[in-house]
């Protein structure tokens, strides 16, 4: 499209001809366009979040090279306002200033938005980049009804759905705070989506946000609203696809959502469709997902399947429903991908009621940590019992009728009574010969006592006397079960020559 | 999708199965006379340790599970014993490639407890995600009760 192409054009330029005064612009403007904007978001947000360049100075240079509308920039330093919520973590105080850092990473790191908007030059362009980026602080502000429809237009997507958030970024900083909080809520949401882009946990969290700050800054933003509907699964496709450029997906997302916003033919609709493009990956697929089947039945799944799963929207559940919205050809495949993933969070449920107090934790990271450390820790303990076992037990010279009997009596207290037994050990083991058994059994009861007290001190003579009734009768079942094996002492092994006799599985 | 009950299979026997194991293993321990001077504790302990696991994989159902086998195999690799395998329908190895790659892809969040997963449950290398979910919800179950066997035996031999 040309709006994808000028977009491009309008990338390399706007990196030749801004100066950025930090290193860490220029590194980010030479990021190839394709790159996935996940990626690149996380390193710029992070890395180079600082505010240490002049933001009005770095908002200056894009806004000439960029952005048609210097009020834009401003605009879209809301949108950076998000940025710093993103990697800070923490609500901005939502300054101005902070804001306008933020639009300069925000600008470095929507450059595909660039690319998508056309020199359309309104205010709108500019903001769909900043806004992919910065979901949470996109969503509050207000966008001009212009200003949203060209934003959605040319917004690539590839995270950020901002184009709504352009409208009144820095006025609203409250907005921009509650969206940090929103932001800091949902991040446990969105880390548990599975973002397309490795990185994609500012957007993740931007997805979220999104979606909560429609419903706080309702007042403030119509366009909020939307995170969560129609928009297309382009921001999707868009901002998930760190692996294909992005800006062709945006492309394509361009005409999807002007056909989608056609469909909806409502101006709300059509707002918040584009929001939803803006917004990140995750969230589009959430709101997309929902609100755009009924509106536009046709979509093809996202590339969800190169990106990972985009969940259903139940924040609890962590889980994106993704619908399909783009392309035939990856409609098979995203859907063997969505139905990988219930397959594992259908076993991650599973292991959830075998590990201990996994019962509160949501979210398949923390779960999945839990269960590993379950996992070690059980294998810590048997190596600890065996180091036990090793020390109690130095000569190694375990008395099986004995231990046997003891076992099989602690066992049997437990379990069920001795009926079923020698059933259970029958399906593992054939039964042993009648014969066999009762010559062991006299035998054993005949020597139990004797290997039982060299053994080891513990056992003691009543306890051997006293058990060998109880002992005659464990064995006997035991033995019948067929687990046979020679007693180590010399006497009881005499005694049973039978014994010799093992039961392998 | 199928139901997950159906589909998961996760019944492991009775504790006494496990215990009819690990008895029988440390008696052959003992038969085998190498503890008449035994030195090395450690050396001890990890005979012990391993008559443990090996006990448990047979008791778990010998060999037809993924984890069980490979313990198996990596056990029997030590000993140089010969120990009988059915046959596979399916290779694994190219599975692996194939799938690691995809799952890359896919939820790194998943793929990265994942891999940790696959270095803690034996066999775990060639196993798809979630058949490495499945099989890991099964070694969980072997592991604990093997856990109480050993505790049951400890308390037992232990000095009143």
């Amino acid at each position: 499209m040309d709006v994808s192409e000028e977009k491009r054009n309008r990338d390399s330029s706007n990196y030749d001809s801004v100066d950025n005064p930090t290193v860490d612009w220029q590194v980010s403007g030479s990021n190839p366009v394709s790159a996935p904007i996940d990626s690149y978001t996380q390193e710029n947000l992070i890395s180079a979040c600082p505010s240490s360049c002049s933001p009005s100075q770095m908002m200056d240079s894009f806004g000439q090279t960029l952005w048609y509308d210097p009020t834009s920039v401003q605009q879209a330093v809301g949108y950076g306002g998000g940025f710093n919520v993103q990697s800070s973590n923490g609500g901005n105080a939502s300054s101005s200033s902070s804001f306008r850092g933020n639009i300069d990473r925000s600008l470095e790191m929507g450059w595909n938005l660039p690319n998508l908007l056309p020199p359309k030059g309104n205010n709108g362009l500019f903001l769909p980049n900043v806004s992919s980026y910065l979901p949470p602080s996109m969503a509050q502000f207000p966008a001009d009804s212009g200003f949203i429809e060209r934003a959605a237009r040319f917004s690539l997507f590839s995270g950020g759905n901002f184009s709504d958030m352009v409208n009144q970024p820095l006025g609203n900083p409250e907005s921009i705070g509650l969206f940090l909080q929103g932001g800091g809520t949902r991040q446990g949401q969105c880390q548990s989506n599975e973002l397309n882009v490795g990185g994609g946990e500012p957007h993740n969290d931007a997805c979220t946000v999104v979606k909560e700050p429609n419903v706080r800054s309702s007042e403030q933003s119509k366009l909020n609203v939307p995170g969560s509907g129609n928009v297309s699964e382009d921001t999707q496709s868009s901002g998930g696809n760190g692996q294909k450029g992005g800006e062709t997906s945006s492309k394509g997302f361009d005409t999807r959502k002007r056909k989608r916003n056609g469909q909806n033919s409502e101006a709300a609709q059509s707002h918040r469709s584009q929001q939803s493009e803006e917004e990140p990956e995750n969230n589009g697929d959430k709101k997309r997902n929902k609100e755009q089947s009924p509106n536009s039945p046709g979509n093809k799944t996202n590339s969800g399947k190169q990106q990972g799963k985009q969940s259903s929207d139940p924040p609890k559940d962590g889980y994106i429903h993704v619908r399909a919205q783009r392309g035939q050809a990856t409609n098979s495949h995203s859907l063997a991908e969505r139905v990988r993933r219930e397959k594992i969070s259908e076993r991650m449920k599973f292991l959830q009621d075998l590990v201990p107090g996994c019962n509160k934790v949501t979210g398949k990271a923390v779960m999945l940590d839990e269960i590993i450390n379950y996992v070690q820790s059980l294998q810590r303990q048997v190596e600890f019992l065996s180091m036990k076992l090793a020390t109690v037990n130095p000569q190694m010279d375990f008395n099986l009728e004995g231990l046997l009997a003891k076992d099989a009596l602690q066992l049997r207290a437990g379990s069920s009574s001795t009926t079923p037994f020698p059933q259970n050990m029958s399906m593992a083991y054939p039964p042993l010969p009648h014969g066999f058994m009762q010559q062991t059994l006299s035998s054993i009861g005949r020597t139990i006592s004797s290997p039982l007290s060299p053994i080891n001190g513990g056992f003691k003579r009543q306890e051997t006397t006293g058990w060998e009734g109880d002992l005659q009768n464990v064995i006997h079942i035991n033995y019948g079960a067929g687990d046979v094996t020679p007693d180590p002492q010399a006497a009881a092994t005499a005694s049973l020559p039978a014994a010799n006799m093992k039961v392998e599985p | 999708m199928a139901s997950a009950d159906k589909t998961i299979n996760t019944d492991v026997p009775e504790k006494d199965v496990f215990a009819i194991h690990f008895l029988q293993s440390l008696s052959n321990l003992r038969i085998q006379n190498l503890f008449n001077s035994p030195d090395t504790t450690n050396y001890r302990v990890r005979k012990i340790k391993k008559a443990a696991y090996v006990s448990m994989a047979r008791a778990a159902g010998g060999t037809s599970r993924l984890w069980s086998r490979a313990l198996l195999r990596r056990a029997a690799k030590g000993n140089n014993k010969i120990v009988r395998f059915p046959r596979r329908k399916r290779k694994v190895t190219w599975k692996i490639s194939s799938k690691r790659r995809r799952s890359d892809q896919r939820a790194p969040v998943v793929e990265d407890a994942a891999e940790r997963l696959r270095n803690l449950v034996p066999g775990g290398g060639g196993m798809e995600t979630s058949k490495l979910m499945e099989e890991t919800a099964h070694y969980i179950k072997c592991l604990s009760m093997q856990v109480k066997v050993m505790q049951c035996l400890v308390d037992g031999l232990s000095p009143k």
